[in-house]
């Protein structure tokens, strides 16, 4: 008795290990408060983010200022906290449209007829077989420099990873039985699509964009560095970098936190789409990571 | 084998085509008219008229396209306006200096992950496993320019032992032969002006490689945990060879196909990160040319660069090729890519 017991403790224990582990947990944890930062940060931030007092100009960490400030003065913890909410949600909006784009050309692709499939299968490959960066880098140049451009620029070079993906993803469903099933009950084919076939294929795309999310908000952090994203004064974390990127050795906190806050996103970002993608694929959660 | 590489060939010269299309679609959206921008400000409204048609601007798309395919031929990528020489002839004076860089990152990439993966493999799910998947996940999360300026902050601006920007000290000189530094001053037999610019290189090289570790890292370290678990090993296992020996002999030997193949592509992304390394550094290249000419509004130069990291995308690919068939006598038969050889043991 007393061995089932223990057998059943241990069950559960491994159980709950299974569903969260910790490192995981701390991964979301700091994804959680990243969003968070995103929602609420100006409500928190101890000072306003673009408010110039050059006689504060870079000042080291203290009590009033945790990051310091920079060489206008501004106080880097507050334009880190308001970092959040533009990085954040542009790399949303990357995400969003690529995937759309992705998911509606790898859908034709699949379902359209052979000439359809290996037109689109080509353009998905040229797009595929370009560093994203560098596209995005003459696109955003050639829409003028600014966030939007950056945006624009990379929905529009990320697509084809999910195209492909896709395109696996729907014809693996469309032959299934259920969609047989409701093929033969009379169900329109865009009921078919939107209905049937769509939902139950995209669960893996769906995983494989929360992995990217890091990767995405690391791209456009570096085209907001380079100067054809965000523009200087904005507190989007690369081009904070950028801004202070001068004054490196004598104050090396306002170039230091921002960059520190885009690793540790992406750093938990990663590790919660990693661990989504091993929950949902079984036969990646066997081997060990 | 023929065919394989006959397909490879046509990929790439589709990939081209579309590369030199999407290029073209970004001459189009620049804002503004460029006919207005070229005839002056106080053109008339047929002076406007005159110049596009003479620059061909009231042709259909589709001509002008043929057109701008034409001049790409003849290698004619148009005409900086920052630097008024020809886009081809700075983009060609710019590269070997990043060829150089991506060369010194590729070396560094190498000599960690693979030591790297193939050490966490042979210690599968111990502490050194561990260990190494927090430094890939680190790699993988880390924004490249931002190390870029915290390597400099620690070993340049503090601890001083390698130079913060440039590619050579203040004074020194090596001839111009090559277009890269270190190359140059070893060709010149200046072996002080090869270790000053090997120094200047480290850091730079550093951070280009880090976050490309990761992904070799890890692909390392997955097909080496297989080549492991393999009928081939146990062999040589059993005919009592050293454990280094079948690690590295017949393991790694058959683990780095894989890896192979990545580092090729790697290659071809490593020349485009340079944007954001080249100009942390202080250094000139083709990243650094890029960068410039976004800030100067120098469309043809930026979309010159586009082309050429997009060209040697595309060789790099077709040498992954080659070097794969080297490595994989399996695919001069099979004639197409490496097929999973069948599990020949049971799964227990």
């Amino acid at each position: 008795m007393s061995a089932t017991t223990t057998g059943i403790a241990t069950g559960v224990a491994a159980r709950i290990r299974h569903r969260v582990p910790f490192v995981e947990g701390a991964a979301l944890a700091v994804a959680v408060v990243v969003v968070a930062m995103a929602a609420v940060g100006p409500l928190v931030a101890p000072h306003d983010p673009y408010a110039v007092n050059l006689t504060d100009a870079l000042l080291p960490p203290s009590a009033e200022h945790w990051f310091g400030t920079d060489a206008n003065g501004r106080d880097v913890l507050s334009r880190v906290l308001h970092g959040a909410r533009v990085t954040l949600p542009a790399t949303l909006v990357v995400i969003a449209a690529s995937t759309v784009i992705g998911v509606l050309i790898g859908t034709v692709a699949a379902l359209g007829g052979k000439v359809v499939d290996e037109v689109l299968m080509r353009i998905t490959d040229i797009g595929l077989s370009l560093p994203a960066i560098i596209l995005a880098l003459g696109l955003s140049a050639a829409l003028g420099p600014g966030l939007s451009s950056a945006v624009i620029a990379l929905s529009v070079t990320w697509w084809p990873g999910y195209a492909r993906l896709a395109r696996t993803l729907v014809r693996e469903v469309k032959d299934a039985e259920y969609v047989d099933a409701a093929r033969v009950l009379g169900v329109p084919q865009g009921r078919l699509i939107f209905r049937h076939i769509l939902p139950n294929a995209l669960n893996t795309l769906y995983v494989q964009t929360t992995v990217d999310v890091g990767a995405v908000m690391l791209v456009i952090s570096g085209l907001s560095f380079i100067g054809v994203g965000a523009q200087v004064p904005s507190a989007e974390w690369g081009a904070m970098i950028a801004g202070e990127a001068n004054n490196l050795t004598n104050a090396w906190w306002a170039v230091a936190f921002p960059g520190l806050a885009l690793l540790l996103t992406a750093l938990a970002f990663n590790l919660v789409g990693d661990w989504l993608r091993v929950r949902n694929d079984p036969t990646i959660r066997r081997e060990a990571r | 084998m023929a065919r394989l590489l006959l397909r490879r060939l046509v990929t790439s010269v589709v990939v081209l085509l579309g590369l030199a299309v999407v290029t073209f679609l970004m001459t189009q959206v620049l804002p503004g008219d460029p006919a207005r921008a070229a005839a002056g400000r106080n053109a008339t409204a047929e002076q406007v008229a005159a110049v596009a048609a003479r620059l061909g601007l009231d042709r259909p798309l589709w001509d002008q396209f043929l057109a701008y395919m034409g001049r790409l031929l003849q290698g004619d990528l148009g005409t900086s306006v920052f630097t008024q020489r020809p886009v081809l002839e700075d983009v060609a004076a710019m590269l070997p200096s990043s060829v150089e860089l991506v060369l010194a990152a590729m070396v560094i990439n190498i000599a960690v992950a693979v030591p790297l993966g193939t050490y966490a493999a042979w210690r599968n799910g111990r502490a050194a496993d561990a260990a190494a998947r927090l430094i890939t996940l680190l790699g993988a999360a880390m924004p490249v320019f931002w190390l870029g300026l915290m390597l400099q902050l620690l070993f340049a601006a503090q601890l001083r032992v390698l130079p913060l920007t440039g590619q050579l000290s203040f004074g020194k000189q090596v001839p111009a032969i090559t277009g890269m530094t270190s190359v140059d001053a070893l060709l010149g037999g200046d072996l002080a002006a090869f270790g000053d610019a090997v120094a200047h290189l480290v850091l730079p090289a550093i951070t280009l490689a880090a976050s490309f570790v990761a992904v070799v890292a890890r692909t390392v370290r997955s097909s080496m945990l297989t080549a492991l678990s393999s009928d081939y090993i146990q062999l040589a296992r059993a005919t009592g060879a050293s454990e280094l020996r079948v690690v590295v002999l017949h393991g790694l030997r058959n683990a780095l196909v894989p890896a192979s193949t990545i580092l090729g592509m790697q290659l071809g992304w490593m020349l485009g990160s340079t944007v954001l390394v080249e100009s942390v550094f202080g250094r000139t290249g083709i990243g650094a040319y890029a960068v410039t000419a976004v800030l100067q509004n120098d469309l043809y130069a930026v979309i010159g660069t586009v082309l050429v990291i997009g060209v040697v995308f595309v060789l790099a690919n077709i040498a992954v090729d080659l070097v794969q068939l080297w490595l994989n006598p399996r695919l001069r038969h099979t004639g197409g890519r490496a097929r999973r050889t069948a599990r020949t043991e049971v799964p227990a």
